[in-house]
């Protein structure tokens, strides 16, 4: 065999030795020759330095949500409470909703709004129509608008149809 | 049946972290790391009566853990949400939790450096070197074990150790 110190140990001895899988002659030379220790040293060093690191990374986080057995079995008593909060307060708005539509004073005032809208008389009507052919005027004079200086294209008259149906009966 | 199995409380104290720690190696998103954690401690729990102390309990979990993100994996909303929102582990924050021994700061900025250089070479890899890698070099499991676990052939192991090792040296190159 050639000595320890003229011959190393190659990438795939090294490996296997790394691996556990190092056959004897590899483990001899390593026993003699103190470069081959060093670099089995320095790898196995690194990856301590590495499991050491990421494992107190590891210890150090806070699981955002820990889910555990119990906290599993919680979680459908946990959604029925929510239902039955949800159930109570839908139950109760109704009660209260039903308990005014059955009160007769309600209901009288009810029908007192609905009966202080009567349809508009002919006069109102008379004089909203009035109000908007006055305002149809003012918006279709000969005067220049200030949109027509930027040549928007639709006509004024267009607007002051749209106004003159709006109360026509 | 071992005892840390009957106890959820005691099976998160004794193995959460070391579960998150492979896991988040080896996917590289510590939000889906911690997801399969909790999965894998739970299933654990649900079927502890299928362990059958032929393996230590760790390597079980380890088991269920692969099995796990597996799954997470495949499934088409993780990918969805890969792309939605990719999360990575923050290697300089991960150095730096580096156990405080008494060493000088130069030499503690020298390991953090090695720290970082591995965990790029781990992310350069396969997902299946990855993965055999910390089986091998942080759950410290035999290479019989990581076989039957992956299902895999021993030489099919053993090639890709050789490969993690080759990506490795080459990165740190001068120093080994």
């Amino acid at each position: 065999m050639t000595p320890a110190s003229t011959i190393h140990l190659s990438e795939e001895a090294l490996d296997d030795v790394l691996i556990g899988l190092g056959s004897a002659e590899s483990h001899a030379h390593l026993g003699a020759c103190a470069e081959c220790r060093s670099r089995v040293a320095t790898i196995r060093g690194d990856i301590a330095l590495f499991n050491a690191a990421s494992m107190a990374w590891s210890e150090s986080r806070r699981p955002q949500a820990r889910v555990t057995e119990s906290h599993a079995k919680r979680l459908p008593a946990a959604f029925l409470g929510w239902a039955a909060a949800t159930f109570a307060v839908v139950v109760m708005a109704f009660s209260i909703w039903h308990v005014r539509e059955e009160n007769p004073a309600n209901q009288a005032n009810t029908r007192a709004v609905q009966q202080a809208q009567p349809g508009d008389s002919e006069a109102q009507i008379a004089q909203d129509n009035q109000l908007l052919e006055a305002v149809n005027a003012a918006i279709s004079t000969d005067e220049a608008s200030p949109v027509d200086e930027y040549r928007i294209l639709e006509s004024p008259s267009a607007h002051s149809k749209a106004h003159s149906k709006t109360r026509m009966k | 049946m071992i005892s840390e199995l009957e106890d959820i409380d005691e099976l998160v104290r004794l193995h959460q972290a070391r579960i998150r720690r492979f896991v988040t190696c080896s996917t590289g998103d510590p939000d889906l790391a911690e997801t399969i954690t909790q999965d894998t401690l739970l299933r654990a729990f649900r079927g502890r009566e299928s362990f059958r102390g032929d393996c230590s309990l760790s390597t079980w979990l380890t088991g269920i853990a692969i099995n796990v993100t597996r799954d997470h994996l495949r499934s088409g909303r993780y990918k969805f949400w890969k792309q939605l929102k990719a999360t990575a582990v923050d290697v300089q924050e991960m150095a730096s939790y580096l156990p405080s021994q008494a060493v000088s700061p130069e030499r503690r900025m020298l390991a953090k450096e090695r720290i970082k250089e591995l965990y790029a070479v781990l992310e350069g890899l396969s997902y299946n070197q990855r993965t055999i890698f910390l089986m091998k070099f942080s759950e410290e499991m035999s290479v019989d074990e990581i076989s039957e676990i992956l299902g895999m052939a021993v030489n099919t192991v053993r090639t890709h150790l050789h490969r993690a090792l080759k990506a490795v040296r080459n990165k740190l190159g001068a120093k080994i």
